[in-house]
């Protein structure tokens, strides 16, 4: 059920727009937002935290062409609004008021519902998860050394009110557990890392039950341990279902947030309609995959969720646009305004990154493939979005060697750049799998979704010390 | 009408609240923020924040809750010391869990400085749109920044007990950074260079915008490097990235619980003899200072491996109680949000005696890196294995050559710090961890 109770007035939302125009500009907005957090930390055998958190806060944004102010506070009291409002339109004085249109409420087209609230099942329960976890864990192997288990459920409500008249509310239910297995023998230390996550309630342990969290952990950590030292080269690279999605997110999504290509900081700036990556690529960024962990009803700017094709066949289709993006290049806005919280501007932002399935069998792939490399999972990356140069660390890594997966490899890393990598692709398995994160750029933190197929890269740089 | 409790008295309504044989500790902070954002001469954005909360942790038999609210009225503070009660009845027995006694902290003097509470806005502003001006009429190849922009906080913390602490102090930070876009030929490289200070007289912009183009101009032909084991130069922004991962290993928390590849080599060597790195809660020159840590123990001067030998971990109070020692004053927390864990204040590794330059000497056809990226995901912990994508020049006749781009460095942490051969004198902060230019023996850098 979405509370129909606002987080403000709307009639002092509307005074605090009028304030926010009183000197001008294009545009204003009331991002109010309140939300309740519990995390739960089981590490070394016992549950060693449980904290609370209650946040609340309220932005006033003014913009005027493409110079935004934005002025926020943890207060939502009149005074404090009509403040922010007040400093937030210190960069537009040059302009006579400008009125807002009249507040309307939009309904949402997709909406992420707990079935059962998190927050209504007591938290002696939450910590029992956690001992399952530990437990299953513990059972995959004697050589599974410790385990930290974590476990985080939230609640966001928010409020946005603009000047275009667009009132919105969303009530965002968040869940992850979270496990870190340390397997060691013979000296040899290895960790393995499991961590779903979605927009969802309680119902999400039926989906993903802890205990198989665990030993999916715990698997990756004991395989690791009979690792050999990466190669070093260049060779053919398979990478297994999801682990795609990440290098996608970040070799070649942020390179398609508008900002950066305005900035002209993107290799893929006045590229649309091009063949950018092989044909067998397609790939979307959709913000209305059911309760998927980067999904909502709408966008931090108070914008529906939205579907956008990134690459149809190869051919680059769409950037993801916030609202003052989409206003420079005169276009509407894709929904990828988003923001950590009431303390952030919004930016253009991914939410679910996928590589759409193919038609070849992932077994198939790795048959083709004589000699390479099998990198099962991925951690995290970075990327230069103005060279397209990224790094990803490989958590599960594998040798190929006569069209089959063989030898564990440890401490590999993948080194490219987007569009050779896209364009590298030369099979896409019909398998899905998805991982998520948080994606952080500017300093803002935003809950995503990555997923892919099964993908081979025909050649890519392995960094390792063989 | 909202009343707002100041800080202390936001502490005393927590602590008050306390009941029986329980322990409590309130952890209050305010700020106030600007930030600027400049971009094609004009302010992309311009942030002003406030912010202020408090965070609650209370322990009652040996058991630890925590509980935080932002900007609570008295009956939310209650509220929030309730959570952390029904928190801390959940969470396992640790005799160790305790909060530290009262202790008499010496003021830091010069933390705060009025002369940037006082700073107009339109100043900042200014600065921010020269910064990115100076760095796109430098050099012809670069005519536009990726970011430019400057950005302040003034800010108060009060922390009280029932233990008997009572803390409180103000700071002044303010900061500017600049990402240049080197072109030529169709391609682009990016040079990034960052100031910080206490107030905007600390920052040398117009050198923060030359580094920014002299970083991005130099890259530009990047190619892969050949794939082999060669000498490496860490410049000292690539050199913190390394240290960062060290941070973690130091931390008694990690060793305690076996996730430290320091764990049992306390008094052993674990780098060579140029490497001497210490933490430093009090040394006003690095951003992380502060009179006392987060749980209000004073800070210090903590020298962790000494001449290449592992001479101390970081401690807080549960740390330090559990290792039967004292705490170092390296409880840190990320605001009132969480409760506090072990971190480090100013980690650096101290400056030797020779120029920048004397190092490249020492590498002949080495390499010297200037951009790491990829070590948090790349590199492990507890193993000290790590792979990293890393940009950088050639070192060629003692000087700084042909720029390679794509290259991965591999090796583990106890490897390069046993390698280090010569350390410079040139120390700079990133945030609160620093380190001069580091000449590391032969390391495998892989490219083609």
């Amino acid at each position: 059920m979405e509370s129909d109770s606002l987080l403000v007035d709307p009639t002092l939302a509307a005074d605090v727009l009028r304030a926010a125009l009183a000197r001008g500009g294009t545009f204003a907005e009331l991002f109010v937002e309140e939300r309740e957090s519990l995390g739960v930390r089981f590490d070394d055998g016992k549950i060693e935290e449980l904290d609370t958190g209650l946040d609340r806060g309220a932005g006033v944004r003014v913009v005027r062409g493409t110079s935004a102010g934005y002025a926020y506070s943890n207060r939502l009291d009149r005074e404090s609004l009509l403040e922010a409002a007040s400093a937030a339109s210190a960069s537009a004085r040059d302009g006579g008021p400008t009125q807002p249109v009249g507040l309307r409420r939009i309904e949402p087209e997709v909406r992420h519902v707990a079935e059962r609230s998190a927050g209504q099942v007591p938290q002696d329960v939450k910590v029992q998860w956690l001992r399952e976890a530990d437990e299953a864990a513990r059972a995959v192997d004697p050589a599974v050394r410790q385990v930290v288990a974590g476990y985080g459920d939230s609640v966001q409500r928010v409020m946005i009110a603009a000047s275009d008249g667009r009132l919105v509310t969303e009530e965002r239910p968040r869940i992850r557990l979270v496990v870190q297995v340390v397997a060691a023998r013979d000296g040899i230390i290895q960790t393995g890392f499991h961590g779903p996550a979605l927009v969802a309630g309680a119902e999400f342990v039926d989906r993903f039950p802890p205990a198989g969290i665990a030993e999916r952990a715990a698997r990756q950590a004991v395989a690791m341990l009979d690792g050999i030292a990466a190669p070093a080269g260049e060779m053919p690279v398979v990478i297994g279902p999801g682990g795609g999605g990440v290098l996608f997110h970040e070799a070649c999504g942020h390179g398609l947030e508008a900002d950066l290509v305005q900035k002209d900081s993107s290799i893929y700036r006045g590229k649309l309609g091009e063949r950018l990556a092989s044909p067998l690529v397609s790939g979307v960024d959709d913000a209305t995959v059911a309760n998927e962990w980067g999904s909502f009803s709408f966008d931090d700017e108070g914008w529906p969720a939205q579907r956008t094709v990134l690459f149809h066949e190869g051919v680059l289709e769409g950037y993801l646009y916030d609202r003052i993006r989409s206003g420079r290049d005169d276009v509407a806005s894709s929904g990828n305004g988003r923001r950590q919280s009431y303390a952030h501007l919004p930016i253009p932002r991914m939410t679910n990154t996928y590589i759409l399935p193919g038609e070849s069998s992932p077994e198939d792939v790795v048959a083709d493939t004589s000699r390479g490399f099998y990198a099962k999972r991925l951690g995290g990356g970075q990327v230069n979005p103005a060279t397209g140069e990224f790094v990803f660390g490989v958590t599960e890594g594998y040798l190929i060697e006569d069209g089959e997966i063989t030898r564990a490899v440890r401490g590999a890393n993948l080194v490219g750049n987007g569009t050779g990598i896209l364009q590298a692709i030369d099979a896409v398995a019909n398998d899905f799998d998805t991982f998520v994160g948080t994606c952080g750029k500017e300093g803002q933190g935003v809950p995503v979704g990555n997923g892919s197929p099964t993908l081979r890269i025909a050649r890519m740089t392995v960094g390792g010390t063989a | 009408m909202t009343v707002v409790l100041d800080l202390t008295d936001l502490c005393a309504e927590v602590v008050g609240a306390a009941s029986g044989d329980e322990e409590v500790e309130a952890f209050a902070q305010e700020s106030t923020r600007t930030d600027v954002r400049a971009r094609g001469g004009e302010v992309e954005a311009l942030t002003f924040a406030e912010s202020r909360g408090v965070g609650v942790r209370l322990i009652a038999g040996g058991r630890m809750g925590y509980a935080w609210v932002a900007d609570p009225t008295s009956q939310e503070v209650r509220e929030a010391v309730v959570r952390a009660r029904t928190n801390a009845a959940l969470a396992g027995e640790d005799e160790h869990n305790a909060l530290p006694g009262p202790a008499r902290p010496e003021p830091l003097e010069g933390l705060f400085r009025e002369s940037l509470v006082s700073m107009p806005t339109e100043h900042k502003v200014t600065l921010g749109l020269d910064l990115e001006v100076a760095a796109t009429r430098l050099d012809p190849r670069v005519r536009k920044v990726q970011a430019a922009g400057y950005g302040d906080a003034v800010s108060r913390v009060a922390i009280a007990s029932t233990r008997g602490v009572s803390a409180e102090y103000r700071r002044t930070d303010c900061w500017c950074s600049v990402s240049a876009l080197a072109e030529q030929d169709g391609e682009t490289q990016t040079g990034s260079s960052f100031r910080q200070g206490r107030d905007a007289g600390d920052l040398d912009w117009v050198a923060c915008a030359r580094e920014a183009v002299e970083r991005g101009t130099r890259l530009l032909g990047a190619r892969k490097p050949d794939s082999g084991r060669v000498p490496v130069v860490l410049d000292p922004a690539a050199a913190v990235s390394f240290l960062g991962v060290l941070a973690g290993a130091l931390s008694a928390e990690s060793v305690q619980k076996g996730r430290s590849l320091f764990a049992e080599l306390l008094g052993e060597p674990v780098g060579s003899s140029e490497v001497h790195l210490v933490d430093d809660g009090r040394l006003l020159e690095g951003p992380g200072a502060s009179p006392v840590d987060d749980e209000g123990v004073p800070t210090r001067r903590t020298s962790l491996i000494d001449r290449g030998r592992l001479s101390a971990f970081l401690h807080n109070t549960r740390t330090a109680l559990k290792g039967r020692t004292l705490s170092t004053g390296n409880a840190g927390r990320a605001g009132f949000r969480s409760s506090p864990g072990v971190s480090p204040s100013n980690l650096f590794l101290v400056a030797g005696k020779v120029p920048p330059g004397e190092l490249l000497a020492g590498a002949e056809g080495g390499v010297y890196i200037q951009e790491v990226s990829g070590v948090h995901s790349g590199a492990n912990p507890i193993s000290g294995e790590f792979s990293v994508g890393a940009s950088g020049l050639r070192i060629t006749g003692g000087e700084l050559g042909e720029p390679l781009r794509e290259m991965t460095v591999a090796s583990t942490l106890p490897e390069m710090l046993m390698a280090v051969s010569a350390v410079a004198s040139d120390l700079r902060f990133f945030g609160g961890t620093g380190s001069p230019t580091v000449l590391v023996g032969e390391m495998t850098v892989g490219g083609t």
